[in-house]
């Protein structure tokens, strides 16, 4: 699993490529928290490249989900893959945080 | 008999109890599939290796032993196979001392020496491993049906190897047929003919020992229904062993693979055997094709277990987190409990990480097979379905422990089980499509509770833990008849059904369609969405949903255009 971090409109988008599981999710939450930690409070989890979603991954991302709570913060994720969108549909994240077609269309909102 | 916790130690030379003069050095091996434990032994009058195991450098290092042995004091030797799978000889194969008759002689039962001597691949389990044998001469034959006939009568032989050895036909209490073989003076060895395992599967004893080859594994997943296999023989070998050993004068039970037992342990192991064995009617042959099938299966099985538990460890995470929200934070650290996120997903990465280097080094089906088996059987321990079914959709919690049972059927050699009865589809249809729009428990049920903590929490859970699959898209179904009967497995039509429409409504379908219509005499079945998100993985009919498909009474083909996504169930024979 790899991970990109770019600033977009005062967004933070996490780019990952590859398979997020037991291995790789302590990883990516690591990523997530030093951008909370650096007072990033708009995180974009970008997931056109991620091909699998463990039980580990879910969690990471309800924790951050936990950790962006306060008015004025933002949380989503954008450009799911068909598989990856079915987990997180069907395990009912998606009434959690939004999921948008794409990053464009995911900060025209915030 | 030694002392320790070990009835006999590997790679020692110790006495052969019961046996003045015998000396045994076993060469134990951790238990696998590959190659079979051997065993040395020497007596004044001959060198005996049982089963020299399915690895060359084994082999090799017996070979060594044997020759050590021969310079101190020269003797004929005997290898002894218990019966001729593969992992019991494939070792001597490269090793020239082996191919020398006037050195050693190879013994066998009388059907594995035709297996042998011609090499045969299936019955060797050679096909099934996907390796290649050679032709072995066999100059002993035993418990022959020449011999049969000279009941009681010591028969003499003369050996290439120089030996002369003496047999007699007899016959166990137990019924098991024997021959008693003397190669001198010294210790006899007992040789009983016990197919089952496979047609040529012997027990032999020598003084308290008793040599057993594989029949305490003859009733295993990946093991039953092997070429050869037979289950009433096995049974009635089973009687007769356990008939030995009460008889008394066993004191040591030695295995084909794994450790050396006693005989009060083997007699507990046989009655739990037997009672496995009696239970595999109707088992298929596991042949080389069968198992590419079941490997195929567990690739398809282990994918679709992957993504059921996935989301359930998701859907139980996302109740703990709604809890949470709610302030209910020891109901959500209990619920989250429920599921071992953690043991699954490890359980599922090992799996994933044997398939990509069976996959990579061209490996064994049947390994892959019983590593799923392995896999599956550990998941089957992680879940407590009832417990799961109170919080997070209980058709969800079915299907999975159904995945997970139909993988172990096949993979003990029966048929996923397919029942197939008349079942009116339109009427089944609908209930079921009503069954996935509305919530499990309605604000009523959730208003009425208040009164009850207890109970209110249980709905509670309930509420948030189940979300009608359908409730958040357009919906409709049509059919082109009242009434369209056909014969299909129940459970496995809904499941088929089922798995599409979470397929469809997973990839983000914003409507989805399903119609009923006959065909001529066939009913056709379509479930179309619209709007998906584009993919290129589509669930065909080659894998999961397609055998799923075959199972339940349908054949199944898949289409998609763009953002639309259609399959179509074509059920044959309307009633």
């Amino acid at each position: 699993m790899e991970i990109t971090t770019a600033t977009r409109d005062g967004a933070t988008i996490l780019s990952i490529t590859g398979r997020i599981d037991t291995a790789t999710a302590p990883t990516l939450e690591q990523a997530i928290n030093k951008a909370i930690e650096g007072g990033n409070r708009k995180i974009l989890l970008n997931f056109s490249a991620v091909t699998y979603i463990s039980s580990g991954g879910l969690r990471v991302l309800l924790a951050t989900a936990k950790k962006l709570k306060q008015p004025g913060d933002k949380y989503a994720l954008c450009s799911l893959v068909a598989e990856v969108h079915k987990i997180l549909k069907l395990a009912g994240f998606t009434t959690i945080f939004s999921i948008y077609p794409s990053e464009g269309e995911a900060l025209a909102g915030w | 008999m030694p002392g320790g916790s070990e009835p006999l130690i590997s790679q020692e030379w110790q006495p052969v109890p019961g046996a003045a003069g015998a000396q045994i050095y076993p060469f134990i091996r951790k238990i696998d599939t590959l190659s079979s434990n051997s065993y040395l032994i020497q007596t004044d009058d001959t060198i005996l290796l049982v089963d020299p195991g399915g690895f060359p450098e084994q082999s090799e290092n017996l070979v060594r032993i044997i020759e050590g042995l021969r310079k101190d004091h020269d003797r004929p030797v005997f290898v002894v196979l218990t019966h001729a799978h593969i992992d019991h000889f494939r070792g001597t194969q490269d090793i020239p001392a082996f191919a020398h008759p006037n050195v050693i002689v190879f013994a066998v039962q009388e059907a594995g020496a035709a297996v042998l001597e011609c090499g045969d691949a299936k019955m060797t389990q050679a096909e099934l491993l996907d390796q290649t044998i050679s032709p072995i001469r066999i100059g002993l034959p035993l418990l022959t049906a020449d011999r049969a006939g000279s009941f009681g009568v010591p028969v003499f032989l003369a050996f290439s190897n120089g030996a002369s050895v003496t047999i007699t036909r007899g016959q166990t209490p137990g019924g098991l047929a024997r021959e008693r073989i003397e190669f001198g003076t010294g210790p006899v060895l007992d040789v009983y003919h016990t197919p089952g395992h496979s047609p040529d599967s012997i027990c032999m004893q020598m003084g308290g020992l008793l040599f057993i080859g594989d029949v305490l594994f003859a009733a295993n997943p990946g093991i039953a229904g092997i070429p050869g296999w037979d289950q009433s023989a096995l049974i009635r070998s089973l009687d007769g062993i356990e008939s030995l050993l009460n008889e008394g004068g066993i004191d040591v039970v030695l295995p084909g693979h794994g450790r050396v037992i006693t005989a009060a342990d083997a007699g507990r192991m046989f009655s739990s055997i037997r009672s496995d064995a009696r239970a595999l009617e109707n088992i298929v042959e596991l042949n080389r094709e069968r198992s590419i099938e079941t490997a195929a299966f567990a690739e398809d099985c282990m994918e679709q277990v992957n993504e059921l538990f996935t989301i359930m460890a998701g859907r139980l995470y996302y109740v703990s987190y709604v809890m949470e929200e709610l302030g209910e934070d020891d109901i959500a650290k209990e619920v989250s409990r429920l599921i071992k996120g953690d043991v699954i997903d490890e359980l599922l990465d090992v799996f994933r990480s044997f398939s990509d280097e069976h996959h990579k080094g061209g490996g064994v089906s049947i390994h892959l097979a019983l590593k799923a088996g392995q896999v599956i059987g550990k998941l089957q321990r992680s879940f407590d379905g009832p417990e799961l079914s109170h919080i997070i959709d209980p058709a969800l919690v079915q299907r999975a422990a159904r995945l997970l049972s139909d993988y172990t059927t096949m993979l003990r050699g029966f048929c996923p089980p397919s029942e197939r009865t008349e079942c009116d589809l339109v009427r089944h249809l609908e209930a079921l499509v009503t069954g996935l729009s509305v919530p499990a428990c309605s604000d009523d049920d959730l208003l009425s509770s208040d009164d009850d903590d207890s109970t209110f929490t249980r709905l509670l859970l309930n509420r948030i833990g189940m979300q009608p699959l359908l409730s958040d898209v357009t919906f409709s179904f049509s059919a082109g008849e009242k009434s369209l009967v056909a014969a299909v497995d129940h459970d496995e039509f809904t499941d088929l059904v089922t798995y599409i429409l979470e397929d469809l409504v997973g990839v983000g379908a914003d409507a989805i369609t399903l119609s009923v219509q006959r065909d001529g005499n066939n009913a056709v079945v379509t479930l179309t969405g619209t709007g998906c998100t584009a993919s290129d993985a589509m669930k065909s009919g080659g894998g999961f949903l397609g055998r799923l498909s075959d199972r339940a009474g349908g054949t199944l083909s898949s289409a998609a255009d763009g953002r639309q996504r259609e399959y179509t169930i074509r059920i044959a024979g309307l009633i």
